[in-house]
């Protein structure tokens, strides 16, 4: 049961922020940006083992997830960017920024491996199948290995995000809501969109521990596409969906610790019947109300 | 007495965008004042450059050359201190927000309040006295969705006058308005000039929707000229200003170049006429 500990609270707080953080993702319309991001976070990862840094101890895992977060704060930026110079066409710069990140990623992946083959022949073999093993975690995450330190810092980066978020909620909600006016109104669109950008992308790279490159951006939609089903009111639109991603994160745990499925695909797949479930009980009540 | 908007010599040029592209001279030395309480119509061709002129004003953009002051401050730090309210020419939230209209209405005066801060009582009283001036009081907590174009537009300007701006820019108000639609938002906008004391600049392609709004009126292509009357634009008063036939444009309005006094090259006059009148040059707005 002790093991499992830091693993259930790191899950529960990750999924607590992808709650909150998710109503803002789906009401900016941000869903493929956090795509972009995550798949963006590959690349980072490839440096991070080319650089020689990666998960064979606490603070290797440490220090290859700060190189990741960077990778990942440079690329949202850099959609940022993009889209200001497309005219506002993020479409475009996620294209550039996914296909660009994920390419060095690989190349980088198969740079490192083969750096690994030269050095060490005796074990080529043993290491092609830790890379390729390495690859499936960060595709679609691996909680298991969540020991106390690495909790201790998801818990203090989901706390450092909501502690953000709650300062600049006012700011958040106009920009989201209606961006185009907000500088008139003295605020900074260009300052707020970077801010919950780089927020965004270390969210991610949190979101990727559970669910990989693949999923995590999800943990940032469904609770809050599920909620915005539920109520017209923006307070309980916040609850619901802080709900649907604690629900789904705790019942996918719980089918994924009894049946023995990976943790993060079985999370997502939780929220995602929640976010069906959603869906139906809204066109029931439209139905109910017609 | 300072006066609301100072634009002293003011030009400014778009950059070329591309590698084809040419920069574009949006306004070309525009010289003038707004007193404060003056409703100021600025009326221009499409590509005249009144967009340029309210960003300019909003701080959104800096000028080339000139300078431009409001309320004696850098249009960043009044803008910065609330004291411009402003209505966009097409509302592009989402309709599909879970927010009501006093959310959104609140929107204008909260987001200048520190995070740890409530909202206070006379915050309170100011977005319910916006809300009550632009007679949205019954539908307060109706979430926004289920407004019609008319209401939600008074939503977003009890949201720009919420946080007690002095000066109120409208962008191009009324397009697609019918002339008692018109007319209704020219008493709202007079009833709001009156009860808070605003300084009202509206731009606008269209005559008829300077005419509901403003009482002092100027024509911008790229440069910019005043037509000041003493008794204010009264239906009278338009009648002899707009002697000259510009239907295709202004439908049945007409505009008698000679009231511009102010303009003394005669050729600048005929041009003034020519682009008010009859110019639809595309491009930026």
């Amino acid at each position: 049961m002790n093991e499992l500990a830091p693993i259930i609270i790191a899950a529960l707080a990750i999924a607590l922020m992808g709650g909150a953080l998710s109503v803002f993702v789906v009401l900016k319309r941000l869903a493929f940006i956090g795509q972009g991001i995550s798949h963006a976070a590959f690349g980072g990862v490839g440096i991070a083992l080319v650089l020689g840094v990666h998960g064979a101890t606490t603070m290797g895992e440490i220090g290859q997830l700060a190189i990741v977060v960077a990778f990942s704060i440079l690329a949202a930026l850099w959609i940022a960017a993009l889209t200001r110079s497309h005219q506002g066409r993020a479409d475009t710069a996620i294209g550039v920024v996914l296909s660009a990140s994920m390419a060095l990623g690989f190349v980088l992946f198969t740079f490192a491996e083969s750096g690994h083959g030269h050095d060490e022949h005796g074990h080529a073999a043993a290491e092609h199948q830790d890379e390729h093993h390495l690859i499936e975690e960060i595709l679609f995450g691996n909680i298991l290995d969540t020991d106390w330190p690495k909790a201790s810092l998801a818990i203090a980066v989901v706390i450092a995000i909501l502690a953000v978020v709650w300062c600049i909620r006012r700011q958040l909600i106009f920009w989201a809501f209606d961006e185009p006016v907000v500088d008139a109104y003295g605020l900074n669109s260009k300052r707020i969109t970077n801010t919950f950008l780089v927020i965004l992308a270390v969210a991610i790279v949190m979101a990727m521990q559970i669910a990989g490159v693949v999923l995590a951006a999800a943990m940032l939609v469904l609770p809050g596409a599920g909620a915005l089903n539920l109520s017209s009111k923006l307070r309980s639109v916040f609850v619901y969906s802080v709900l649907i991603a604690v629900g789904g994160a705790s019942i996918g745990m719980l089918i994924g610790f009894q049946a023995g499925y990976p943790i993060g695909p079985t999370i997502v797949l939780t929220q995602s019947v929640m976010y069906l479930i959603s869906h139906i009980a809204k066109i029931a009540a439209t139905r109910r109300l017609a | 007495m300072v006066p609301a908007v100072e634009i002293d010599h003011v030009s400014y040029t778009y950059p070329a965008s591309g590698f084809d592209a040419s920069p574009l001279l949006a306004i070309d030395d525009v010289n003038f004042t707004i007193d404060e309480h003056t409703k100021l119509g600025v009326l221009g061709p499409n590509g005249g450059g009144k967009s340029t002129l309210i960003k300019l004003i909003l701080g959104m953009i800096k000028p080339t050359s000139g300078t431009i002051r409001v309320f004696g401050r850098s249009p960043i730090e009044a803008r910065e201190q609330g004291l411009i309210g402003y209505l966009p020419q097409r509302i592009e939230a989402d309709r599909d927000w879970p927010i009501s209209v006093e959310q959104v209405v609140a929107l204008g005066r909260a987001c200048r309040i520190k995070p740890w801060k409530k909202l206070a009582v006379d915050d309170r009283q100011a977005i319910n006295r916006a809300i009550e001036l632009v007679d949205l009081a019954d539908l307060a907590h109706r979430p926004i969705g289920g407004l019609s174009g008319g209401q939600l537009q008074r939503v977003m300007i009890a949201r720009a006058i919420a946080g007690n701006p002095k000066l109120l820019v409208l962008d191009e108000p009324t397009v697609g308005v019918d002339i008692a639609g018109q007319q209704r938002f020219g008493e709202l906008i007079e009833t709001l000039h009156k009860e808070l004391d605003l300084t009202v600049v509206v731009v606008s392609h269209d005559m008829r929707a300077i005419a509901a709004v403003a009482d002092r009126i100027a024509c911008l292509s790229r440069t910019l000229h005043f037509h000041d009357t003493a008794q204010g634009l009264t239906p009278a008063v338009l009648a002899q200003v707009f002697a000259h036939d510009v239907a295709g444009v202004f439908g049945d309005i007409h505009i008698d170049a000679h009231l511009a006094d102010d303009c003394d090259d005669p050729s600048h006059i005929h041009q003034h006429q020519h682009d008010c009148g009859c110019g639809d040059q595309g491009g930026e707005s």
